[in-house]
C-alpha cells in the first residue's frame, strides 16, 4: 500500500508536495544566483531593477580572477591525472592482493574522505611550513591527491570487483602478456569507474575550499579562495557572475556524465 | 615476504611476468603518499597538542576547562543535531516519494539534487548569504505577505547556519535512504494491509522500523559531517555562534596556538572517529561516505 504509488490516496499528494517544494528548495537558490548574476542592482535586489552584463565584464577585466581560475584548472588537472593513475595501481593491488593487512589499508585509504578537512587543512598548513610547500602548486597538488584519491580507489575498485578475472586470464593464455592483457581487456571493461574517478578527483581539487585557504599566498591563490576572499569582504554582483560561470561548469559535467554513461552502456 | 607466499598461495595459473610485483607492492605509492602527507602531517599536529607551549595535558584543561570553549562544543553539537534533525524529517518523505513515484518525475528530482550536490560549496552559500540578508528576497516577501513588519535576522546567527547547512546535507541523506526504502518488499507493506492495518500503523508499524537502519546510518553521517564543517558555518554563521572547526582555524591563523589548535583538532578527530565506529559497529561499511 504505502509503496505502491497508485494506492497511496490522499498521501499521495502530501509526498508530492513535499517533494516539490524539496526540490524547489535544492533549485531556487541556484537560478537565483544565475539570475542576479544579470541584474543591474549593486546590492543584489530581487527583481533586478534592469539587465546588465557588466558584472561579467568586470570578472574578466580583473586578471586575479582569471589567474586563479587558471590555477584551479592546472592543479584540478594534475591531481585528476595523478589520482587516476595511482587510483588504478593501488587498486588492482587491492582487489587482487590477498595479503593480511589488506581490508585495514582499504580502510586507511579511505580516512581523508570521512576525516573533517579541517584538520587536514591545519596539519598540512604546519607541515608544509615547516617544508617549504604553502603557497606553492607542489603543495597544492598534493593536498588535493590526498582528498582525491580515495574517490579514486572507492570508483574503481567498485568497477574492477565487479569486473570477471578470469576475461583477463583467458587474454594470457591467449597469448598476451599480462601487463598487455590489463591494458587492452581489463581497462577498456573498466572505464566506466576510472571515469567516474576522474571526474570526482577533478571536481574534489576544483571546488575544495578549505585546505586552500590555509595553503594560498598571495602570488597562488585557487578560484575558492579568490571567491572566498571576495565574499568576507562584501557580496559583489562580481561573485554572481562567478557562481554562475561555475554552475554552468556543473551543468556541463552533468551532461557529459549522462553522454559518455549511456556511450557505455551502448 | 607474507604477501609475495600469500600470493603464491592463492593459485595465479597464469606464470607471473617478468615483472614481479605483489599486489601489495601496487598499494606502496598511495601508502607512502598518504602516510608522508596525511598520517605524519595529523599526528605531528596531535603531538604539538601536548609539547607546546609547555609538555603536558595544560590545552586540554584550558580547552574542556573554560566555558567558552565548552559553548562552542555545545553550539557545534546544537547545530549539527538540528540540521541532521531537519534533513531527516524533509529527507525521509522525499526519499520514501522517489521510491514510489513514476521514474521520469523522480529522474527529474534526482538531476536536481545532482546539480546541487555539484555545484561549488562557495556558490550554494553565497546564494544563501544574499537571499537571507536584511534586504534579501525571503525577507521582502515575508514583508509583501504581510506576515512580519520589520527584517527578520536571518543571517549570521543559528537559522542562517541551519538553513545554508541543511541545504548542503539534504542529499546525503536522500540518496541513501532512497536506496534502503528501494529495497523493502512492497508485499510486506500489503501484508500488513491486508491484516487490516490502517495507513497510520503501517507506517508507524512497518515502513518507519524497515527504513529505520537507513535513516539512522544516514543521519549518523550527517551529523558527523556536519560537526567537522567550516566554510559555511564562518561565512552564514555569526560570532555568537562559532563551531569547532571555526575554532581550530582560529587558534592557527590568527592566534597562531598551534598547541590549542592542536588539542581542538583532536577532540573533533576523537568526536568524529568515535561516531563511525558506532556507525561501522552498527551498519557496515556499505554506507561509508554517502554515495
Amino acid at each position: 500500500m504505502l509503496l505502491n504509488f497508485d494506492r497511496l490516496g490522499w498521501w499521495k499528494l502530501v509526498l508530492i508536495g513535499i517533494t516539490v517544494l524539496t526540490a524547489a528548495f535544492l533549485l531556487l537558490p541556484i537560478l537565483f544566483i544565475a539570475a542576479l548574476s544579470f541584474g543591474s542592482s549593486q546590492w543584489l535586489i530581487f527583481p533586478p531593477p534592469g539587465w546588465t552584463l557588466k558584472w561579467y565584464q568586470e570578472l574578466l577585466a580583473d586578471p586575479r580572477w582569471l589567474e586563479s581560475a587558471w590555477t584551479s584548472f592546472r592543479i584540478a588537472i594534475i591531481v585528476t591525472v595523478l589520482s587516476v593513475l595511482l587510483g588504478l595501481v593501488t587498486s588492482f593491488g587491492l582487489t587482487r592482493g590477498r595479503f593480511i593487512f589488506r581490508e585495514a589499508l582499504k580502510a586507511l585509504f579511505l580516512t581523508p574522505m570521512i576525516l573533517p578537512v579541517v584538520v587536514l587543512a591545519v596539519a598540512l598548513y604546519a607541515f608544509f611550513l615547516q617544508i617549504g610547500l604553502n603557497g606553492t602548486l607542489t603543495g597544492f597538488v598534493l593536498s588535493h591527491l590526498v582528498l582525491a584519491l580515495p574517490f579514486s580507489i572507492l570508483s574503481i575498485t567498485s568497477a574492477l570487483e565487479g569486473f570477471d578475472k578470469s576475461i583477463e586470464d583467458a587474454a594470457v593464455l591467449c597469448g598476451a602478456s599480462p601487463f598487455e592483457a590489463k591494458i587492452r581487456v581489463t581497462l577498456p571493461a573498466i572505464s566506466h569507474g576510472i571515469f567516474s574517478a576522474a571526474i570526482f578527483s577533478f571536481l574534489t581539487s576544483w571546488d575544495e575550499v578549505v585546505v586552500a585557504i590555509f595553503m594560498a599566498s598571495p602570488t597562488l591563490q585557487t578560484l575558492p579562495v579568490k571567491v572566498w576572499a571576495t565574499l568576507r569582504q562584501d557580496l559583489t554582483p562580481v561573485v554572481a557572475a562567478a557562481s554562475t560561470l561555475l554552475i554552468l561548469l556543473t551543468v556541463l559535467l552533468m551532461v557529459l556524465v549522462a553522454v559518455v554513461r549511456k556511450g557505455l552502456k551502448s | 615476504m607474507l604477501s609475495r607466499t600469500d600470493a603464491k598461495a592463492a593459485g595465479s595459473k597464469i606464470p607471473a611476468g617478468r615483472l614481479t610485483l605483489t599486489d601489495f607492492d601496487l598499494t606502496l605509492p598511495a601508502l607512502g603518499l598518504l602516510v608522508l602527507f596525511f598520517v605524519v602531517p595529523v599526528a605531528i599536529l596531535l603531538a604539538r597538542s601536548v609539547s607546546e607551549p609547555v609538555p603536558g595535558f595544560g590545552n586540554y584543561a584550558e580547552l574542556l576547562g573554560s566555558s567558552t570553549y565548552l559553548r562552542i562544543f555545545a553550539n557545534t553539537f546544537l547545530v549539527s543535531g538540528l540540521v541532521t534533525f531537519v534533513s531527516l524529517l524533509i529527507g525521509f518523505p522525499v526519499a520514501w516519494a522517489l521510491a514510489v513515484m513514476p521514474s521520469r518525475f523522480a529522474s527529474v528530482v534526482f538531476a536536481i539534487l545532482l546539480l546541487s550536490m555539484w555545484t561549488n560549496l562557495l556558490a550554494r552559500t553565497y546564494a544563501w548569504m544574499v537571499l537571507l540578508q536584511r534586504t534579501g528576497v525571503i525577507n521582502k516577501v515575508l514583508i509583501g505577505l504581510g506576515l512580519i513588519d520589520k527584517p527578520l535576522p536571518l543571517v549570521n546567527n543559528l537559522t542562517g547556519v541551519t538553513i545554508g547547512m541543511t541545504y548542503i546535507m539534504l542529499p546525503f541523506i536522500i540518496l541513501p535512504l532512497y536506496g534502503v526504502i528501494r529495497k523493502i518488499d512492497p508485499a510486506i507493506l500489503q501484508a500488513a494491509a491486508l491484516c487490516g492495518a490502517n495507513r497510520w500503523q503501517s507506517l508507524v508499524r512497518v515502513l518507519l522500523p524497515l527504513a529505520m537502519p537507513g535513516m539512522a546510518a544516514g543521519a549518523l553521517m550527517v551529523f558527523v559531517m556536519s560537526l567537522g564543517y567550516f566554510v559555511t558555518p564562518a561565512l552564514l554563521g555569526g560570532t555568537a555562534n562559532m563551531m569547532l572547526a571555526e575554532l581550530i582555524a582560529q587558534f592557527v591563523q590568527s592566534l597562531v596556538n598551534w598547541g590549542m589548535g592542536g588539542a581542538a583538532a583532536l577532540v573533533l578527530l576523537v568526536v568524529t572517529l568515535a561516531l563511525y565506529a558506532v556507525q561501522l559497529r552498527f551498519f557496515g561499511t556499505d554506507r561509508m561516505g554517502g554515495r
